[in-house]
This record gives structure tokens, C-alpha cells and sequence, in this order.
């Protein structure tokens, strides 16, 4: 299932605010730890924002295979619809 | 002493309650100006009694990368900003593309950031394990965060160590410079310490009863160091910072010295972990004095550690006038500031400079009634012009750390 625009937009805000990214950097190509220039402390960081600030829990196996932009989105995405997960993207 | 192992101060850098330079805070000194606010959000936290504390104003901390910032608490980035101030001062550039390892950073704190302390304990215990800690906030609360953010931000890359001895922390910092350039193994040592603002910080004295709590209304009017109406502490915060340099590579850099450290000493008095105890401040003193090759006519003031406190003011009072007799000026500028703790030392050492080369000396602010127990001395109530040449610093900590430092002014 595609990334919707909310969960685009609030993925995007969270990378801005949290890691001081120019939003015209974050587009789906965007690779997290080359483009964007993040590193292994930040990626705990997110993982901890995405929960506080999305709503969604992330397994550390999984933000470890996250490479881009999009990925971001699609994780995101797929666990906000996951059965029984209320998310901060539903209110 | 010879003048192989005269040590100077080239470069001073502070943030503190009264400003967010070393020019803003003499100016706010030399206006006889409080930086003690009133903090009535406290009252929320039970037991707590003293609602006042030394804010540092805002500061701009962005030109700092965000890889650097982002492991720093206020402590780490007002003593980024103090270390460029000190650095910038004595004409030394940050970024080294290689080791520098006879310059050495010599900073502390009391703790790691009580701010981020409590928001991780109170997630660790919320949560009932490590779950959704931020991996940047270890990097906020160790021992030695202070000198490690600042040696990350300014990308130095030689010996870095973290004295701590709580409000005596950047006094040691300084001496334990003094003694390392003396040894010939540096030639620059960067000196100092910091902390922040946090009710817990206060909480520390109030429950000891070492804070004040009779003016959360009336905030300017403490602390009243000497003052036969004081009630205890205020807790402040800030940074302070000092490039400590030996003559001869002052002279190799063509450097300005702003002024000599002398020499200092410490000691741990052993037998109480609060209480000030009048011949071991009396210990320390003589033996600066006796480092510093110095005969106490020689000095022409003396910048007391007095932080309001009944049996601290009244045991260092006593202690100084043991060893200077009452024709030394005397004061204490926590009546300004506020006591910032493990910068304190540093932040006065700065302000004792400043004074000599301006040729005032500064009152202690809320000492309108000496106290007669504190009566020892012959305190300054009103600022004094007049050329001081030889300063004497003391400063005191938990855990009967006891400090005293001896600066002097060479002209020019």
C-alpha cells in the first residue's frame, strides 16, 4: 500500500524538527544515512521520535533495514494500519 | 619562581546569570545588578522550600553543528560558548586537523545534566526498563559530558580531563592547570567548569537547609553573603572559562597576558561532608599563599566564596580575618550571581581579573547589616576604585573541598 500524504507529511516534520533537515531534502530517494547525512545515534533517536511523536512502535530489526526516505514512509504506513494499532496518524 | 614556570592567563570566556560575555556580566557587575529570578513553578514540587534561582539569559548556541549539539545539555553549550569566547580572547583557533597533545581541556561539572538525569530515570522507571530512551542522552548526564561535547564541538583532539568536585570543580579545574604547565609537560591548559539551572540543583541545599527560602517574593534581595538577614544559597548556572598558558609559549605565540595565576591550593578537610570548618579554610589559604610564593600583605583583596550560607559565611569571615587580619577588602559576589556551582571558581577568578585591570573593587550586593559573627574581616559594601595588583579567590564544595587560588595584575 502506498504511503498516504499524512503519513508522508508527518514523517517529514519529524525529520525536519527532530534532526534539522531542509524539507526540500526530504523526497522518497533520499537515503537516510548518505543524503540526509544521519547517523547510528540518530536512528535510535527516530526510532524513539516515530513512537513518541507518530504513535508507532518500531522494531529495531526493522529500522535496521531502512534505507531511504520511502522506506520510511512504507514502515510507517504498514504499521499504522496494522490491526489493533491506534496511531497519532488517527486523531 | 622562575620565569620558566610562570603561568598566565591569555583568554577568559563566561556565560552566567549576569550576561552571556565576560564584557556584558562586568558591565552588569560594575551596575551592582542581581541575576537571581523568582521561580514560583517550584512550588509544585513538594519540599521543595527555595523558589529562586540564577538564570542564564538566552543564548545562541546554533552555529555549533547539530552532530555536535545534539549530545549537549545547557551545561555543555554555554561551555562551547565560553571556551570560543576564551579561545577567540587569547587568538587560539578551534578545529585542529591534528593531535594537540601539549594542550590540554581541563573541565567539570557538579553532575551530568540534571534536566536529562531526571527525564531519563523518570522514563526508566515509567516504563520499567530502557524502552524509549534516546541514544543521545547518555551523552547528556555522564561525568565528563561537559568537556567531551566541548572537545566534540570544537574538534580538539588532545588530553581532555573532567575534575569534579561540586562548587569547588573549576577552582580545582584552574589549579590543576597551574600545577600541569609547572610540570613542563603542557603549554596551553583551557580551564573551567560549568552547570545548570534545575530545581533539583536547588533541591540539594533546601534539603539540608542550605538554600534560601525567605525571598521567593522578594528575589534581588538574596543572597545576602556577610548579612546578618541571610538565609542560604541561591542555586544559578553558567559556564566559565580560562586559556591558562606558560611564558614561554605565550611569548612563541606573541600572545597578551591578562594576568598571572600565581598559584593556588587544595585540600579536603576530611571531617564533614557540609560543614565549612574555619582552620582548614585556614589551611588552604596559607598554603596558596606559600604555592604562589606569596606573603598575604601582599594581597589587596580578597573575593570570598561566601554564599549566603549562616555557617559557611561565618567559618570563611573568620578563616580570612585569621589570616589577613581586618585591613584586606573583602567580598562576595554571589550576591550578584548567585552561586553557579562548579563554575563558580572560574567565573570569579574572571571577575577578580577584570577588577584588577580596571582598577575597582566590587561589594558584596545584599550586605547592608554584617552579621557580627562574620565581623572578622573588613567587608565592602560599596564598590572601590583603587589599583589592586594581588587577588586572592577562594572557593568551597561539599565534601570538604576546600580551594584557594592567587592572581595578580602586571600593568598595562
Amino acid at each position: 500500500m502506498p504511503a498516504s500524504v499524512d503519513v508522508v507529511s508527518k514523517v517529514n516534520l519529524l525529520m525536519h524538527e527532530g534532526f534539522e533537515i531542509p524539507l526540500e531534502k526530504l523526497t522518497p530517494n533520499a537515503t537516510i544515512f548518505g543524503d540526509l547525512g544521519l547517523d547510528s545515534l540518530d536512528a535510535v533517536d527516530m526510532l524513539v521520535n516515530l513512537e513518541d511523536k507518530i504513535g508507532v512502535k518500531v522494531e529495531v530489526e526493522r529500522i535496521k533495514a531502512v534505507r531511504t526516505m520511502q522506506d520510511i514512509y512504507d514502515l510507517v504506513e504498514s504499521l499504522s494500519t496494522t490491526p489493533g494499532m491506534k496511531t497519532q496518524l488517527d486523531q | 619562581m622562575s620565569d620558566a614556570t610562570n603561568v598566565y592567563i591569555t583568554g577568559m570566556g563566561a556565560i552566567s546569570s549576569l550576561g552571556i560575555n565576560v564584557p556584558s556580566m562586568f558591565t552588569a557587575l560594575l551596575e551592582n545588578k542581581s541575576g537571581v529570578k523568582h521561580y514560583p513553578d517550584w512550588a509544585k514540587y513538594n519540599g521543595l522550600h527555595s523558589h529562586v534561582g540564577g538564570p542564564a539569559p538566552e543564548y545562541d548556541i546554533m552555529k555549533v553543528p547539530r552532530t555536535a549539539r545534539r549530545t549537549m545539555s545547557r551545561m555543555s553549550e554555554m561551555s562551547v560558548l565560553a571556551t570560543l569566547e576564551a579561545m577567540g580572547q587569547a587568538d587560539l583557533q578551534a578545529g585542529a586537523k591534528k593531535s594537540t597533545p601539549r594542550i590540554a581541556l581541563c573541565m567539570g561539572s557538579t553532575t551530568g545534566s540534571p534536566e536529562n538525569l531526571e527525564l531519563y530515570f523518570k522514563k526508566l522507571i515509567e516504563r520499567g526498563g530502557p524502552e524509549g530512551q534516546m541514544g543521545t542522552t547518555f551523552f547528556k548526564v555522564m561525568n565528563h559530558s561537559v568537556v567531551a561535547n566541548v572537545a566534540a564541538a570544537l574538534e580538539f583532539k588532545g588530553p581532555v580531563f573532567s575534575p569534579s568536585s561540586a562548587c569547588a570543580t573549576s577552582a580545582q579545574a584552574m589549579i590543576l592547570g597551574w600545577e600541569l604547565l609547572q610540570s613542563g609537560l603542557y603549554d596551553i591548559v583551557i580551564a573551567g567548569g560549568a552547570d545548570e539551572l534545575h530545581y533539583t540543583s536547588a533541591a540539594v541545599f533546601d534539603i539540608v537547609m542550605a538554600a534560601s527560602r525567605n525571598y521567593n517574593d522578594s528575589t534581588q534581595r538574596s543572597p545576602r553573603p556577610f548579612d546578618i538577614k541571610r538565609d542560604g544559597l541561591v542555586v544559578a548556572e553558567g559556564a566559565a572559562v580560562v586559556v591558562m598558558e606558560s611564558e614561554s609559549s605565550m611569548q612563541k605565540r606573541g600572545a597578551r597576558p591578562l594576568a598571572r595565576f600565581d598559584g593556588g591550593a587544595y585540600l579536603c578537610d576530611a571531617s564533614h561532608m557540609s560543614q565549612s570548618s574555619r582552620p582548614a579554610m585556614v589551611e588552604v589559604m596559607t598554603m596558596a599563599l606559600e604555592r604562589a610564593r606569596r606573603k598575604s600583605s601582599e594581597i589587596g583583596y580578597v573575593n570570598a566564596h561566601a554564599t549566603g550560607t549562616v555557617q559557611g559565611d561565618q567559618e570563611e569571615a573568620q578563616a580570612i580575618g585569621d589570616v589577613f587580619g581586618k585591613q584586606i577588602p573583602v567580598s562576595s559576589l554571589k550576591g550578584h550571581f548567585g552561586h553557579s556551582l562548579a563554575a563558580c571558581g572560574t567565573l570569579e577568578a574572571i571577575a577578580c581579573v577584570e577588577m584588577m585591570r580596571r582598577d575597582v573593587l566590587l561589594p558584596t550586593r545584599n550586605l547592608h547589616e554584617v552579621d557580627p559573627a562574620c565581623a572578622h574581616v573588613f567587608h565592602l559594601q560599596e564598590a572601590r576604585k583603587t589599583s589592586v595588583r594581588t587577588i586572592m579567590s577562594n572557593n568551597f564544595a561539599f565534601g570538604g573541598m576546600n580551594t584557594s587560588v592567587v592572581l595578580s595584575f602586571m600593568g598595562g
